[in-house]
């Protein structure tokens, strides 16, 4: 540090710091910094361009209407993600009806409704039940569920009539029902836990205010709670609509796994995951192979566009809540 | 709350607002055009309101309901049909062919701990480097590796796995633990470098320049202000990027050269199997699986809400 001292000014400040920097352990640390972010971009880039090659081959082999040709027919070298698609969008929208209503309703009664003492200890139960593995959930909806589900659940929600339009033929247990209420359990604890951090986070001023113009405890919850956490709201969300459009092994334990298109939600069906882990061990090398990593390919970007999406939608929202942005997923 | 789409007249009216100025925002004194909110609110619509909030509280506690049965009856029927097969020789016995009595699943405990801790080998190291370039560094690439970590934790963790298929399996033409445990890696990495940015993030920028200013070497810096301030918080994010990374059953379909090398292979494997006994091995290692997975998320919250009571 003497040359701070031989009033050489600030460029001889800005040398000495220079110096001290460029001595190897700090250029060592400095390339390290570097190298693991660059490391980070390149696999990230390695990624898309390895599912983008092989989907490549697949799209030159079948046409670009393998994205919405419904023959999955690896024995006369069809292949087409149409109903994959579909059923994929259909289980992901059938678990969203569950969880929207469920998780918000939940995450409502711990923040707001709850007394502290069930409100904690709940709360507490759920963070950590989001760290559940699926195939747990796909373990137990399997055995336990399905027969449920085939014996009781189906037959009865064919017996009403309106409903009949949405569940009817042949009650197996495995389907798209079936699948989407895995989808909807597995998702639900991450759905309430972030939607509560958000709803929780509501200044409490806000409340207060309301309270003495006379609001009603259901009025806050309604009019200032919820709109206050909607960007963390609709973090938490777009969070679960990925996470249950990219699900594959519980799906695939559970979905019956039969590329049709679906015309009952008791019927069997098959999503893009759960076709990639049924197709892959037994795709034929070379363009069978290529054709189920395309699927990767359609799955990547649907659940990238969602992610985008959701991050659009948040900026306009405003500043984002710590409750989506955190690690915690 | 804009005044525009919303009638004045709503049943209770208590934050109904009037116009946009700040008085005709909360109603308290727009005397003028309305009667002040309390009178307004006659008896009522005030029993009306409250018999609103009544079904809207007990729809939420409904929900509540819904939401807990499924969960608790998950952690149940695990527990109660996976205690019965748990035995010192489960845990510590090598799987045998189905129909042969005893066996275990040690392999495919010891192989899903071979699997991910070479994973946290590789991704804690460049997980922790990369955030501290966020930290220290704004600009395009920092930008990159922000977004590029925000979409990578969105993507499915199938597409992960034949990620690493394609990179190590085909090439090399065979299935090996490297393949499974790089594929959750990069599961695990981009949930890594945004909770460690994150506890960053809780270190006062003073404090760094302080450093600096001392004329400590960056790295010196990173050390000893950012790393220690910022270690509980660290600890927490991994613990939990670990936890997601152990379940994970996706990336290891496609790298691993058996389902006896891994418990969620293997419970994916044995549960699709019609034999009780071989479920059982799935539900008992299930069971394992998931009482480790919550050993670790818990254990991950409990660091964090220390360093929440500390800072206190």
């Amino acid at each position: 540090m003497t040359t701070l001292t031989g009033g050489a000014g600030i460029a001889s400040i800005k040398d000495a710091v220079r110096l001290r920097h460029e001595r190897p352990g700090g250029r060592a640390y400095a390339g390290l910094r570097w190298g693991a972010a660059g490391l980070f971009v390149a696999v990230l880039l390695g990624l898309v361009v390895s599912v983008a090659i092989d989907s490549s081959q697949a799209l030159a082999h079948s046409g670009i209407g393998f994205l919405w040709s419904g023959t999955w027919n690896p024995a006369a070298n069809q292949y087409g993600a149409g109903i994959l698609v579909l059923g994929t969008v259909v289980t992901t929208s059938v678990a969203m009806v569950i969880v929207v209503p469920v998780g918000l309703g939940m995450a409502a009664f711990l923040s707001e409704l709850a007394p502290r003492w069930l409100a904690g200890s709940l709360s507490t139960a759920i963070d950590l039940l989001a760290a559940v593995p699926s195939i747990v959930v796909g373990l137990w909806a399997l055995l336990v569920l399905s027969p449920l589900f085939g014996n009781h659940v189906e037959p009865f929600l064919k017996s009403i009539p309106v409903l009949e339009w949405f569940f009817h033929g042949y009650a197996f247990g495995p389907s798209i029902l079936l699948a989407s209420v895995v989808l909807a359990v597995m998702t639900l604890p991450t759905v309430v836990a972030l939607s509560r951090t958000a709803l929780s986070g509501v200044a409490m001023a806000d409340r207060e205010a309301a309270m003495a113009l006379g609001a009603t405890r259901w009025q806050i919850v309604r009019e200032v709670v919820f709109p206050g956490a909607r960007s963390g709201i609709a973090a938490a969300l777009t969070l679960a609509v990925g996470r249950a459009l990219g699900e594959s092994i519980a799906v695939a334990m559970v979905i019956g796994n039969s590329p049709a298109v679906p015309h009952s939600l008791i019927a069997p069906g098959a999503t893009l995951g759960s076709a990639i882990v049924n197709q892959f061990a037994e795709a034929a090398p070379g363009i069978g192979t290529s054709s189920v990593i395309a699927l990767a390919g359609v799955l990547l970007v649907l659940t990238v566009a969602v992610n985008a999406g959701g991050h659009a939608l948040l900026r306009g929202m405003g500043p984002r809540r710590a409750a989506g942005d955190g690690a915690v997923r | 709350m804009t005044g525009a789409d919303r009638p004045a007249a709503v049943p209770g009216g208590a934050l109904t607002p009037d116009d946009d100025s700040e008085a005709g925002r909360w109603g308290w004194a727009a005397g003028e055009r309305r009667r002040p909110i309390i009178q307004a609110a006659s008896r009522r619509t005030l029993r009306r309101r409250r018999l609103i909030g009544r079904v809207g509280r007990g729809l939420c506690m409904l929900c509540a309901a819904i939401g807990l049965a499924p969960l608790v009856a998950l952690v149940y029927y695990t527990a109660e049909r996976g205690i019965p097969g748990l035995s010192v020789d489960f845990f510590f016995h090598a799987p045998v062919p189905e129909g042969i009595p005893g066996g275990g699943v040690s392999t495919a405990i010891s192989g899903t701990a071979r699997i991910v801790g070479l994973a946290i080998v590789m991704a804690i190291p460049v997980g922790v480097l990369a955030s501290l370039f966020l930290y220290e560094r704004r600009g395009r690439l920092a930008g990159a590796v922000r977004f590029g970590a925000d979409l990578l934790t969105g993507v499915p963790s199938i597409v992960i796995g034949i990620f690493a298929y394609a990179l190590f399996v085909r090439p090399l033409h065979h299935f090996s633990d490297v393949a499974a445990s790089f594929a959750l890696a990069v599961l695990m990495l981009p949930i890594m470098i945004r909770a460690n940015e994150e506890a960053m993030r809780s270190v006062a920028v003073d404090l760094w320049e302080a450093g600096v200013a001392l004329g400590a070497r960056r790295s010196r810096v990173a050390r000893s202000v950012v790393l220690r301030g910022s270690l509980p918080g660290l600890v927490t994010g991994n613990l939990l990027a670990i936890s997601r990374g152990v379940g994970e059953t996706a990336p290891l379909l496609f790298t691993v050269a058996a389902p006896t090398f891994a418990m969620t292979l293997l419970i994916y494997a044995d549960g699709t199997q019609p034999y009780p006994d071989v479920q059982q091995t799935a539900w008992s290692t299930a069971l394992v699986l998931l009482l480790f997975v919550l050993v670790l998320s818990g254990a991950a919250r409990l660091v964090a809400s220390r360093l929440t009571r500390r800072a206190r």
